[in-house]
């Protein structure tokens, strides 16, 4: 349903006299929190978990690393341990053989991060992903939710289902155009059993992806560029970061919500100094890609 | 069911008022009653707040909302006088022997330049009446105040008196002493109006063509209101000219309004209709580039107005009259409308030369849908919410003597309540729907008051409301369990409920009491106390509320919000009643108002309960008001110091905060010019504290998306910059044409005309291009200067 909001956002936007420009504030400066930022797939792919720490708004410079963390990754049902190492700008990388993967479906894990003698953890289990048919790419001639244009534009639709049963299924559909991911802060795209951007809680199946999570962050393509689509499984606590952070990070316009901070699931030790906030989630991935044209 | 019940408890109320009043009716017969009704000799109109009195005594009564009045007086001859501002002074001689019914039709002063009045009562009510904390603006006046877009706006004539604000150009509703817009209690013709914006804010439903007379009460609200806790608009339509037909229009740049009022028969039977219609989208839709997003969209609202009176006799008339407008706003794949509808009718009944009633029942729903689709697929996601109401309303003012006007009733109202019902449409043809179950409420009321004038100078007005909720079924009960502040209760059970079961009841008497101490002809002193029960809160945690926030009613989890409020005023009337003023300070203590957890999830969402948290709230203030009603110029200026404050368990570190409409300071300034006999000028000043509002101290990173984050967890911990405005308006009347009976006049304004890019808010993104830079950005609603012209006509 917020997602719902953001649309209104660029709508009202657009209407009558309303204008957005950059203005100079004074901040206080908050005390230094650390950030560990751990969304690992299955996909064959170096699996990386960042550790940072928050830094003042303003400050315009790449987030401050930490770089003398202990990161460990525990698969509970397997029993396996996977120990990531410190690459650059706080990514803790561990690289996956060709044949495996870490994350695997209905495994329970535990993250663990010490830093400084004590051991800030989560916990998190992979739950599974939807049914991934196809992708559709249509010329933007007014039938498409584009606007008919001159250079002959494409959109891309996505086609697919969620699995049956009666339990919610939470999805993070990631867009990409020419590999490129789309990141800015109006792309968040998820979804609950696939009825796209409406927050309910509420247990019920649906079959086919329906709009606006099939519309795809309302891209457009040219001709011969690639449109590829992953479909993230959420457990329902990150789902609902993700709720929270797009709210916190378009929250201009008549539909602006009160600013709160976002919850974290990375639990601060009992007498550590500086405390944790953060995510960890553990994802089934499916993707596909195709070629516009 | 509950209609019986509600019948039968009516049935007993009445048979006991009855009684009552007859004790009272035994008293000797040395006393008679003059009683009828005050109308405009032109239209035909009835004529709100006219007096009728004895010359050279104190002894007088004024005209009700319906424009009946009942004066008695000792048996004997008396010079009878009738006075409103703005209508010739009626003299005549009376032998009053027996009960005498007499209605008065007053004809308009020719209007002199020097005498342009602003407003329709008596020159010192204020300083005389019991109301305080009240309001009157005729609609006369309403229409000289410069507005956006040259539109004559109600809600928005309303936020330039003391006391009231708003969040900011585009927020829906208005907030009055530090009370939250579902706070206040917005009655046209008495039905009760939930989403009073056009445009998200930028107009009001109401039409002023149709609008005859509005009434804002902010304290010392008497007992025949409730079911709001902090203001009660009461927007009175015309009845419709009664003598000859009478056609109103005007052209403006938004919108285009018309309206007609004709008699049926003459004296006894007319009727009113007006609607509306903007055309924005008409006229900028040739102008956007093909790849403009809004050329494929939607973005129009329309109303309509009308209602029709029948008199049936000096006893009885009965009015019918109903409203029904929507916005619709959206583009190709995506949409929303919203949109009120009411109907009211309306029987009043004269019993006696003492007795009077009026039986309202009306009928309100407020919905709107919200869509995404993508048509050739055949895929949509739907979804709609409503809240209807339907009420009974009896309620009858018994002039006792001279000295008592006992004025009692009672209401039943029953909410039916609609949360959500969700569709999802896939292109095999199949669908999911996620449909709440309704939710049913009943309030009951009773009450009565009576306006005593204890001494010469000392009049008091008492009262008792008592109100009874019963949240009912059919439904299902949630029952949670308590948690840590600030996190989702878990569901504990639910139970179902058959039709009109009890699930939760809740009583609330509320007294009222006010009080108007004379020092003088020129000044009084006046203090009230209200306490008033209210069983709906908006939900919503959107900076500014907005027409897809969605109400609920009081439940088994929910508790009834409540408010105490205390003032006193001093008010002085200088130069022969050319200049009022007064002040007026006022407490409010709230309970019961709603918060929200963090991350809320307020829609389609089967436990919101479990995500609402009640807190206190409070506010005091100060208003200062100085109004000049004579004379070539006129207006007023107010300024209103005050402050807002909410505590709410698990928010803002357990601390009182700023609730979101706290203005420090707010002066309102709104002046008229008679320049000429043509030429009319006006002009509007605000200024505003700036809104209170949360701001990071710092930012993180997830995902590599900038995340603002305030690590005190103090909520509104800074102040957006002040707001200020200054309007022009500029009116030319053409010459009248003796001959026909056709008029028109042009009316040139200016919005923001020093062109101040006010903000509505301030919020945090990161630059665009570079991943690691952050950046303020002030909102601007309007920002920039905005001229309009509009004609207007009738004839």
């Amino acid at each position: 349903m917020k997602k719902a909001f953001h649309y209104l956002i660029i709508l009202s936007a657009l209407f009558f006299y309303s204008c957005n420009d950059v203005v100079q504030i004074k901040l206080d400066e908050g005390s230094k929190l650390i950030v560990i930022d751990a969304f690992v797939n299955d996909l064959r792919e170096k699996q990386k978990i960042r550790v940072i720490t928050s830094d003042n708004y303003f400050s315009n410079r790449a987030a401050p690393p930490v770089t003398n963390a202990t990161v460990i990754l525990k698969d509970l049902t397997s029993g396996q341990q996977y120990n990531f190492t410190y690459e650059t700008d706080g990514y803790y990388t561990y690289a996956i053989n060709a044949a495996d993967t870490i994350a695997k479906i209905n495994h329970s894990y535990v993250l663990n991060v010490s830093i400084d003698g004590y051991t800030y953890y989560s916990s998190c289990s992979q739950k599974r992903t939807a049914v991934l048919d196809t992708i559709l790419a249509q010329q933007d001639n007014g039938g498409g939710f584009g606007p008919p244009s001159k250079d002959s534009s494409y959109s891309c639709l996505l086609f697919a289902r969620d699995k049956a049963d009666n339990n919610p299924d939470y999805y993070w559909i990631k867009t990409f155009r020419n590999d490129t991911l789309f990141n800015g802060s109006a792309d968040i795209n998820i979804c609950i059993d696939g009825t796209g951007g409406v927050a309910t809680d509420a247990p019920q199946d649906t079959i086919m992806f329906t709009p606006p999570a099939t519309l795809l962050s309302f891209k457009t393509y040219k001709k011969f560029e690639s449109c590829k689509v992953q479909i993230h499984s959420l457990s329902r606590e990150n789902y609902f970061f993700f709720i929270q952070a797009l709210a916190q990070i378009n929250n201009g316009g008549l539909f602006a919500t009160t600013p709160e901070n976002v919850k974290t699931n990375i639990i601060t030790p009992e007498g550590a100094k500086i405390k944790a906030i953060g995510r960890f989630n553990m994802a089934s991935v499916v993707e596909q890609k195709i070629i516009v044209k | 069911m509950p209609f019986f019940q509600s019948l039968q408890l009516y049935m007993k109320f009445k048979i006991f008022i009855l009684l009552s009043l007859l004790s009272f009716s035994f008293f000797g017969q040395d006393k008679f009653t003059i009683s009828g009704y005050l109308k405009d000799a032109k239209n035909g109109e009835a004529l709100i707040g006219a007096t009728i009195y004895k010359q050279g005594s104190q002894l007088g009564a004024s005209a009700n909302e319906y424009g009946f009045f009942s004066l008695t007086l000792p048996k004997g001859e008396h010079i009878i006088a009738t006075s409103l501002i703005g209508y010739k002074t009626y003299t005549f001689a009376l032998t009053l022997d027996q009960n005498i019914s007499r209605s008065f039709e007053l004809s308009e002063e020719d209007r002199q330049l020097e005498e342009v009045v602003i407003t329709a009562e008596q020159e010192d009510k204020n300083i005389k009446s019991v109301e305080m904390g009240t309001a009157k603006l005729d609609i006369k006046q309403i229409n000289k105040i410069p507005a956006l877009l040259g539109e004559v706006d109600i809600i928005r004539a309303i936020q330039l008196l003391p006391g009231v604000t708003t969040v900011g150009e585009g927020a829906s509703g208005f907030n009055v002493r530090g009370g939250n817009i579902d706070q206040n209690l917005i009655l046209l013709d008495e039905a009760p109006v939930y989403n009073s914006s056009h445009l998200f804010g930028f107009f009001s439903v109401f039409n002023p063509d149709a609008v005859k007379d509005v009434k804002l009460i902010k304290g010392g609200i008497p007992a025949q209101y409730g079911g709001r806790v902090s203001s009660i608009l009461d927007i009175r339509m015309k009845e419709g000219n009664s003598k000859k037909m009478e056609v109103h229009g005007g052209v403006g740049t938004i919108f285009s309004r018309l309206s007609i009022e004709a008699p049926i028969i003459k004296d006894k039977m007319s009727f009113i209709i007006a609607g509306r219609r903007s055309y924005i989208d008409a006229l900028v839709k040739p102008f956007l580039k093909s790849s403009n997003a809004l050329k494929k969209s939607d973005f129009y609202f329309y109303d309509l107005t009308a209602k029709i009176n029948y008199r049936i006799n000096d006893k009885n008339t009965v009015f019918a009259s109903g409203y029904f407008g929507r916005d619709v706003f959206g583009a190709s794949v995506f949409g929303f409308n919203w949109g009120n509808a009411t109907g009211t009718l309306r029987w009043n009944h004269v019993f006696n030369s003492k007795l009077f009633m009026n039986i309202s029942s009306f009928y309100s729903n407020y919905n709107y849908y919200l869509e995404f689709k993508l048509e050739q697929l055949n895929q949509s996601f739907k979804w709609k919410s409503n809240i209807i109401n339907y009420s009974v309303k009896p309620d009858f003012t018994y002039y006792a003597n001279s000295k008592n006007t006992i004025r009692f009733g009672m209401q039943a109202l029953m909410y039916d309540f609609l949360p959500y019902n969700a569709t999802g449409q896939f292109e095999s043809g199949s669908s999911v729907t996620f449909k709440s179950a309704k939710r049913y409420g009943i309030e009951y009321s009773v009450y009565a008051g009576n306006e005593q004038k204890l001494r010469p100078r000392l009049t008091i007005e008492y009262g008792l409301r008592v109100s009874m909720y019963e949240y009912v079924g059919k439904g299902k009960a949630y029952y949670y369990r308590d948690t840590i502040a600030n996190e989702p209760q878990p569901l504990n059970s639910t139970q179902k409920f058959s039709n009109g079961e009890n699930i939760k009841s809740y009583v609330n008497p509320e007294p009222r009491f006010s009080m108007n101490y004379r020092i003088n002809s020129l000044s009084s002193v006046k203090a009230s106390y209200n306490r008033m029960a209210q069983y709906l809160q908006l939900i919503s945690n959107t900076a500014a509320s907005t027409p897809l926030d969605v109400y609920t009613i009081a439940s088994n989890n929910l508790k009834p919000l409540l408010a105490d409020q205390g003032s006193v005023g001093y008010f002085r009337n200088f130069k022969d009643n050319m200049f009022e003023t007064s002040v007026e300070v006022y407490y409010k203590y709230l309970q019961n108002q709603l918060d929200y957890i963090d991350n809320a999830d307020l829609f389609i969402n089967e436990q919101v309960e479990g995500q609402l948290l009640q807190g206190l709230g409070r506010a005091y203030g100060a208003e200062f008001y100085i109004k000049k009603n004579k004379g070539k110029l006129n207006g007023w200026i107010s300024y209103t110091l005050s402050k807002t404050e909410r505590l709410v368990r698990g928010i803002s570190n357990d601390n009182w905060f700023f609730s979101r409409y706290d203005r420090t300071h707010c002066l309102n300034t709104s002046v008229n010019y008679d320049l000429t006999k043509r030429w009319n000028v006006s002009a509007n000043f605000v200024f505003l504290s700036g809104t209170p509002a949360t701001f990071p101290n710092s930012k993180i990173q997830i995902q590599n998306y900038n995340i603002p984050y305030n690590t005190t967890g103090v909520r509104n911990n800074y102040r957006i910059t002040p707001y200020h405005r200054l309007d022009f308006g500029a009116t030319y009347n053409f010459k009248k044409n003796e001959t026909r009976r056709y008029q028109q006049s042009i009316v040139f304004s200016i919005y923001n005309v020093y062109n101040r890019r006010n903000a509505f808010s301030v919020y945090f993104r990161t630059t665009a291009g570079d991943p690691n830079q952050t950046e303020a950005v002030r909102f601007s609603v309007i920002g920039s200067i905005v001229p309009a012209v509009t004609y207007n006509f009738n004839f």
